[in-house]
């Protein structure tokens, strides 16, 4: 049980700065989730906190202890990799064994760890084979298992669902989720998966380019992304964004591009004046786009053509046009509409974000 | 019915010779003379037998023969074989890791290096080579052949294991140093034992190396008592007309061929593992 | 890496550059005093000689044709291994073994196949066959054609085997891919399974040289000389052991060094492609 803290962390290769003066403070027993697009630093952040990656500046504690100079074997932790780095030539007993034998542990405690696990995870059956004989899912199981035998101070996990099929993915996060609540772990967990990144973590932290982007909890993330960057990132469907020029009129602030002028909300004014006769980007969830019903005023509508439906069951996706950009509502599964129709659609403008156009920073 | 045959006549093609050396080896002088090479009639051990007699001349018929010291031939071959063994698999391991894991800049370079002196034919240089082994103190000694067989494997062994690591998911050991392995142990305990079909087909290219290999031994090792079978063939040149001697060599051969045989799934299974990438 | 690079290095370099310096001076033990320096004197020289040229030829041919044969023999071998049969694994063992069993073995089995040493009807019968031989191609021609029987079947064996664990090393779906795309096996094998094998061919034929070089070695040091033809190796060794010119011997060696080289940079680039960096 263990905080860990990185302070300006950074790491250059030889031509790529991979990591960018990260500071961050996981808290002991909990469950952080590193995410970002492919190649933003993640991995290279986790490996660093492994002792696997030499730190080129800054400094990562774990525990009360400084270990920037200790070897892995010292920083009593675990980890779970994408591949699963299961030893090819060994029974599962001995790959999840191996670390405590190396650590000494006596015969019969080994044992009694090595089946306290495999039962946690319901592998109890597959002790005597090798790893090739085993599934995906049940691979993933046993490294998981490798890391838990020992009782480490902290869990890294670098996508470890990443090579499984969609389905068994959700089960093994929902598992791992489960033991988490059970082993109380610190646990950090890099994903390049938003979705995976939201359910899991209890708090999330954005990468991109090296940068730390944002760090919060989930809905926090969802809610109030500080930039475009993040905004765009969490959320599935994407947030639409579209360039919009900032009025003001009838003292109301509005929201104007070609086929749209919105109303900014009441608590939003005083942040968009400053704007007033520039351009800032303007972002909407899809679920804050529906289609407009008679109460709707002008003031919150648009008419478009929808261009694509995209009915998942649960709910409907339309993809239509405002001005020059794609837009994606999403609407109850109820709702029929047909395809290269004219349609009239309103927007939650209580809702609506603005970037900065410039430094995409959150207004 | 024609894959059969076609098979067949693979293995006819190659096991041919063997058969044929072997029924020769198994004949007595009078049939050597007078019987059909394909066949024996009348087998006989006396050629095999013979072998273990000792190491002094005795007449035969109307000629006196020369005798070999065969046991020690023996275990000088086994020796060389041993030694070549050794020193191969110990400095291809090393070189293989260092080139395909830790990549040092240039490795490329130095892999094409060592494949490069393939095209160099060690038969022309023996004089050179002769120098060399003197300067060492190893002339007329089992460490000469040792030391020109191992850069002969060596080459080809670095390859595939470099080939083999380089591929190797590096997260593997990771895991195990994370684990509590240190370097050293993570490679004793996990990276070598992963890649013992890689080590058996090096191996087993070392010995076919150090078997093919006839003219070196007979150069390097002129001592009758420290020649290896086949070095003893060489300056024996009545040599060919013997039945005994293609007897000693066969003898010699059994238990090599046999190794190669328990062995030859895991050394195409090793070759295998070095050439699949990304694996 | 430092030990295998040491040894190769320090065991090959050395006597290369010991050829390189003698080349390029009239070392020869016939005369009294150093060895001046006479540049590239010998090279001119075997320039104007026509035996010199006549030598070239015949080992050029002689890589050419067994490197040829070998590679044909042991992909085909390889391609009919390739598939599922009943017997599959005895056949690969046929296969396996002209390799895997000692060279000194095998070279007297050829000898005696090829040049029956004692006077027997097969004897006599095989006689006439290399007396037509060497009638219609000149003398030396059965002996050329005896190593170069002897060297392919040997070194198809090694192909062969080495082929078939490059071709299990390929991904199956390609070859379920090719079927949907050519209309043949034989097209599949041009389009798919050759391009696929490039770098293991390559390889093969580094492998090639060596033992043609070593065979060619074993066989006239065993045979004591009887079995010749000129080429530049024997030439060399020739001169440079037997009359101590060893200028001219290593001159004469390192004749074919333009020609490796041009061979090298071929191979590397079919077998060690520069790759793209992994991410
Ligand atoms: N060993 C290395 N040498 C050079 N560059 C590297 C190395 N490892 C990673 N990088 C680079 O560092 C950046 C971050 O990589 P990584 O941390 O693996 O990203 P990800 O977020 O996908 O896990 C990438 O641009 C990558 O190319
Ligand atoms: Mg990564």
């Amino acid at each position: 049980m263990a905080q860990v803290v990185m302070k300006d962390l950074n790491k250059k290769y030889d031509e790529v700065h991979a990591v960018k003066d990260v500071n961050l403070h996981v808290r002991d027993k909990e469950f952080i989730v590193l995410v970002g697009p492919s190649g933003c630093g993640k991995s290279t952040t986790l490996r660093m906190v492994a002792g696997l990656e030499e730190i080129t500046a800054g400094e990562i504690a774990i525990g009360d202890r400084v270990v920037n100079d200790l070897p892995p074997k010292d920083r009593d932790i675990a980890m779970v990799f994408q591949n699963y780095a299961l030893y090819p030539h060994m029974t599962v007993y001995d790959n999840m064994a191996f670390g405590l034998k190396m650590r000494k542990f006596p015969k019969a405690e080994i044992l009694k760890r090595v089946q306290d696990a495999a039962e946690i995870l319901g592998i109890q059956e597959l002790l005597k084979r090798k790893p090739r004989q085993l599934s995906g899912g049940q691979r993933q199981r046993v490294a998981v298992g490798r890391a838990i035998v020992r009782h480490p101070q902290v869990f890294l996990f670098d996508e470890p669902l990443s090579n499984l099929d969609a389905k068994l993915r959700v089960q093994m996060r929902v598992e791992l989720k489960r033991l988490h609540d059970r082993l109380e772990t610190t646990a950090i967990y890099v994903t390049h998966d938003q979705v995976e990144a939201m359910t899991l973590g209890d708090r999330v932290v954005v990468m991109k380019d090296g940068w730390v982007q944002q760090v919060g909890e989930p809905l926090e993330l969802y809610g109030r992304p500080s930039n475009r960057f993040v905004a765009g990132f969490i959320g599935s469907p994407a947030m639409n964004f579209v360039d919009v020029g900032i009025s003001e009129a009838n003292g109301a602030v509005w929201i104007e591009t070609q086929g749209l002028r919105l109303k900014a909300a009441a608590d939003r004014t005083d942040r968009l004046r400053p704007y007033k006769g520039q351009k800032v980007t303007l972002g909407i969830r899809p679920e804050d786009i529906r289609l407009a019903s008679g109460s709707d005023t002008p003031d919150r509508t648009f008419e478009s053509v929808v261009e694509v439906v995209e009915p998942l069951g649960s709910e409907i996706l339309l993809d239509m046009k405002i001005a020059s950009a794609q837009m994606v509502a999403r609407v109850e599964p109820t709702v029929r509409v047909k395809v290269h129709e004219p349609i009239k659609m309103a927007i939650n403008t209580d809702r609506l974000h603005f970037f900065d156009l410039k430094s995409e920073a959150a207004i | 019915m024609a894959q059969g045959t076609l098979m067949a006549l693979i293995a006819a093609y190659s096991l041919f010779p063997i058969y044929f050396i072997t029924v020769q080896s198994l004949k007595t002088p009078q049939e050597d003379v007078f019987g059909s090479p394909l066949w024996v009639t009348d087998p006989s051990f006396e050629n095999y037998t013979e072998l273990f007699e000792g190491a002094k001349a005795r007449p035969r018929g109307f000629v006196i023969l020369p005798r070999v010291p065969f046991l020690d031939w023996l275990a000088n071959s086994a020796l060389v074989l041993a030694g070549s063994l050794a020193v191969t698999l110990a400095a291809a391991v090393l070189a293989a890791y260092a080139l395909g894991r830790l990549q040092p800049p240039g490795w490329r370079w130095w892999r094409r290096a060592l494949f490069a002196t393939y095209v160099v034919p060690h038969t022309i240089l023996f004089v050179p080579l002769y120098q060399v082994i003197i300067r060492l103190g190893l002339d007329d000694s089992h460490g000469a052949l040792v030391l020109i067989y191992s850069t002969m494997a060596l080459p080809f062994c670095v390859w595939i294991l470099s080939a083999y690591y380089q591929h190797l998911p590096r997260e593997i050991e990771e895991a195990a140093l994370i684990e509590g392995a240190s370097p050293a142990t993570a490679f004793v305990r996990i990276v070598l034992p992963m890649s013992r079909n890689v080590l058996i087909a090096a191996a087993l290219f070392t010995v076919g190396t150090v078997g093919n290999d006839f003219m070196l031994a007979s150069i390097f090792l002129l001592d009758p008592t420290k020649q290896t079978v086949a070095a003893g063939l060489g300056v024996m040149d009545v040599s060919l007309e013997e039945l005994v001697t293609v007897a000693g060599v066969n003898l010699a051969a059994i238990p090599v061929a046999a190794a190669c045989a328990v062995f030859a799934r895991g050394y195409v299974r090793g070759l295998t593992a070095a050439m699949v990438e990304g694996a | 890496m430092a030990p295998a690079l040491v040894l190769v290095l320090g065991v090959l370099a050395y006597p290369v550059g010991w050829e390189v310096w003698v080349s390029l001076t009239d070392f020869s033990t016939r005369l009294d005093g150093p060895p001046s320096f006479v540049g590239l004197a010998n090279y001119l020289a075997l320039g104007r000689e026509p035996e010199f040229w006549h030598a070239l030829t015949v080992t050029v041919a002689y890589f050419v044709l067994t490197t040829g044969l070998k590679l044909a023999i042991g992909t085909a071998m390889a391609v009919a291994l390739a598939g599922p049969f009943r017997g599959r694994a005895l056949v690969f063992l046929a296969v396996f073994l002209p390799w895997a069993y000692p060279g000194s073995v095998t070279v007297i089995a050829w000898f005696w196949m090829l040049n029956p040493p004692l006077l027997t009807s097969y004897a006599v019968a095989m006689g006439g066959v290399k007396h037509a031989f060497d009638g219609l191609f000149g003398t030396g021609a059965w002996a050329f054609l005896s190593v170069a029987l002897f060297n392919v079947w040997r070194g198809a064996s090694f192909t062969a085997v080495f082929l078939l664990a490059g071709l299990n090393a390929l991904p199956t779906e390609l070859f379920d891919y090719a079927r949907l795309e050519t209309r043949n096996a034989w097209q599949r094998f041009l389009a798919v399974t050759l391009p696929l094998l490039r770098p293991y061919l390559a390889l093969a034929v580094f492998l090639s040289f060596t033992t043609a070089f070593a065979d060619l070695a074993n066989v006239w040091m065993l045979t004591g000389g009887r079995i010749v033809f000129p080429v530049l190796g024997t030439q060399a060794y020739w001169l440079g052991i037997r009359n101590g010119q060893f200028a001219e011997a290593a001159a004469r060696s390192l004749s074919l060094v333009p020609l490796l080289v041009l061979a090298l940079v071929v191979l590397f680039r079919w077998f060690d492609p520069p790759r793209e960096r992994a991410a």
